[in-house]
């Protein structure tokens, strides 16, 4: 089954128009929720859950598409990139909670911090390939967690140690409104960030970078410099996520700042939209996310997993997370948003020929 | 000048573990091009079939060491066989994916299995140790060091005397003219996985007499075996052994930094393992291929 061009476009019009509609129904879901709204006798359409998720949605489209700039685009594996997302959540977190800054204020220094940091560690790291960057980038992050959380100055913990920082509650009205926007911004900028890094001479070397280092080098790119800047561009993004977290979650730690967890899910995001792509990224962040939403039973739609207990729930939820990534791995290496951008259909054909591609 | 001797004692007994936890790692990724994420996870599994072997039948845990070898040979070769052989010839992504994936799986479910409380083999003779002077050998890690040194030993013959051995050594040089040659790649690939399994197992019930075990437990074991095969450099045992005890020394040096505890020691292997991959790629024994 070969698709036609007009197939194509078929396809690639009602993705664009079904994505299209989704998407300005999620941004204005929540505005249902105002005063003003309830008093107009609008039907509320999201509740205080419902953007709950959504927010950490919208976080997830830009570790996603952040990590695609270093992991889908310049074709690093970094295993690492949480390492920023906890870096931008304690910047911020440390100057609201200890130096008393106002958020606003606070939030500007903290992809700043993030991306100062990648740009130092990046220096060593990237002249890794394959394997070893991406182990080297894991141990990174692992060893940035551990130090924040139990480096000790004349006694005290400086970064609140294992208890974790509290931060004072942002006094605004509609808080979760707010920072539902605010993430929603930041994903807006991470997505429009990777358009127009695609769509330049920057990106082109990367792709260069990706599909042949010594080649790029050889044309004139100057492979270090383009590495260290897709990393550190992707460190600035995520890190300014981590500071809209901290304020957003008010208490931040070890556990919620430098999840392992993260770096494996927004690699499997952009997998699963197409790594390299502008949407990708941020459509398997909705698609992924939701599925685990709903797996772990935070969603309110929800459903009984036959013989198991609810305390076992959460752990039943990851043995199947686990399974799922075998089999996208297994199957669809190359990503579902080629199937609704019309690149290739989903068939038996299909799965079988990626199979046969990559085994032995 | 005791404390440093201790010291050193100390580094090269842990350093034993390493060396377990190290070789399986190393061999896999050697001659297979996979950094297997579900290392860890074996070797926890391992730990779990001595505990359950020494709290249900009393066995000494290490007259457990062959089942724990045999049983995590057969899961890694069911492992290679059915799902990773699969996508052997994909971007290294998806290896590393697919190994953390089934890492989820064999943790949670041995979360499902056995609860999230820690267990601990203590035969009788844990807690002793040989006194020389001020300085103090205990019992039980100076064998598993010993045991670890065999299997490495072991493992070395193997690779280099068997048949088998000499086939893995040419898959691992090259991959298509092994095919040529007749060499069956699926149930090699199988074998290799299956013997880094094995050694995951025994590394594992080494552990499980050493320290307390949980299911969650095994993923520091997974970035410690990388770093020591770092620090030896890939493709020969007798590097891996030297990477798992300096490793070990790094380590115990570390620790005694005064009031800095176990983080330290690991954000200082982690700047030991980045400066030898800078600086001399191949590890400190290794060669360049």
């Amino acid at each position: 089954m070969i698709a036609t061009p007009d197939a194509n476009a078929r396809w690639r019009r009602m993705f664009l128009i079904l994505g299209g509609i989704l998407v300005a129904y999620a941004l204005l879901a929540p505005l249902t929720s105002l005063e003003a709204a309830q008093s107009a006798n609008v039907p509320l359409l999201a509740d205080r859950l419902w953007f709950r998720i959504a927010t950490y949605i919208a976080m997830f489209i830009v570790l996603a598409s952040a990590w695609n700039i270093i992991g889908g685009i310049a074709g690093y594996a970094a295993f690492g990139n949480v390492a920023f997302f906890g870096i931008g959540a304690y910047t911020t977190g440390m100057l609201i909670a200890k130096a008393k800054w106002p958020f606003l204020a606070a939030l500007p220094l903290a992809p700043v911090v993030a991306a100062a940091f990648a740009a130092v560690v990046g220096l060593p790291l990237l002249r890794l390939r394959g394997h070893y960057f991406a182990v080297a980038s894991l141990g990174v992050g692992v060893a940035v967690g551990e130090l924040v959380q139990n480096i000790d100055y004349a006694g005290q913990p400086v970064f609140g140690g294992a208890t974790g920082l509290f931060l004072p509650i942002y006094s605004i009205e509609n808080r979760g409104l707010f920072f539902f926007y605010l993430m929603v911004l930041a994903a807006a900028l991470a997505v429009a960030v990777t358009w127009l890094v695609l769509r330049s001479r920057f990106g082109y070397g990367l792709i260069a970078i990706r599909e042949n280092e010594e080649a790029a080098a050889v044309i004139g790119v100057n492979t270090t410099a383009y590495k260290v800047a897709a990393f550190t561009l992707a460190a600035a993004l995520t890190g300014l996520t981590g500071g809209i977290f901290s304020q957003w979650n008010v208490f931040i730690n070890q556990d919620n700042t430098f999840p392992i967890e993260y770096n494996v899910q927004m690699i499997l995001m952009a997998l699963l939209g197409g790594t390299g792509t502008v949407f990708g990224p941020a459509a398997g962040a909705v698609l992924l996310q939701l599925l685990i939403q709903f797996l772990g039973g935070t969603l309110p739609i929800s459903f009984e997993i036959p013989f198991v207990s609810e305390n076992a729930r959460p752990i039943v939820a990851q043995v199947i997370l686990g399974v799922l990534l075998v089999v996208v791995v297994l199957f669809v290496p190359r990503g579902v948003i080629e199937f609704f951008g019309g690149r290739a259909r989903f068939s038996l054909a299909y799965l079988r020929r990626s199979l046969r591609e990559t085994s032995l | 000048m005791a404390d440093f001797v201790q010291l050193v004692v100390l580094g090269l007994l842990a350093g034993g573990i390493y060396v377990a936890v190290g070789v399986g790692f190393g061999l896999v990724w050697g001659v297979l091009n996979i950094v297997n994420l579900t290392h860890g996870a074996l070797v926890i599994v391992g730990g779990y079939i001595t505990w359950m072997l020494f709290a249900g039948l009393h066995l000494d845990p290490f007259l457990s060491l062959p089942v724990d070898a045999v049983a995590l040979f057969l899961l890694g070769y069911t492992l290679q066989r059915g799902v990773i052989n699969r996508i052997i010839r994909a971007p290294l992504l998806f290896t590393f994916l697919l190994t953390f994936g089934l890492n989820l799986v064999i943790v949670n479910t041995l979360l499902l299995l056995f609860g999230s409380d820690f267990r601990s083999v203590t035969p009788a003779y844990s807690g002793q140790g040989l006194e020389l002077g001020t300085i103090v050998i205990p019992y039980v890690p100076l064998t598993a060091l010993g045991v670890a040194i065999m299997l490495a030993v072991v493992l070395g013959l193997v690779l280099n005397r068997t048949r088998i051995g000499l086939a893995i050594n040419a898959i691992a040089s090259d991959r298509d003219a092994a095919q040529l040659v007749g060499i069956d790649l699926r149930h090699l690939y199988a074998m290799t996985y299956g013997i880094g399994a094995a050694c995951a197992g025994v590394a594992g019930g080494l552990i499980a007499m050493i320290q307390a075990i949980t299911p969650t437990a095994g993923e520091p074991y997974t970035l410690q075996a990388f770093v020591v095969v770092i620090l030896g450099g890939l493709g020969r045992v007798s590097a891996t052994v030297a990477g798992g005890l300096l490793f070990g020394l790094v380590e115990a040096f570390g620790q005694s930094i005064p009031g800095s505890g176990s983080v330290f020691a690991n954000a200082i292997a982690f700047g030991l393992m980045v400066i030898v991959l800078v600086t001399r790629p191949q590890g400190l024994m290794g060669r360049l291929r």
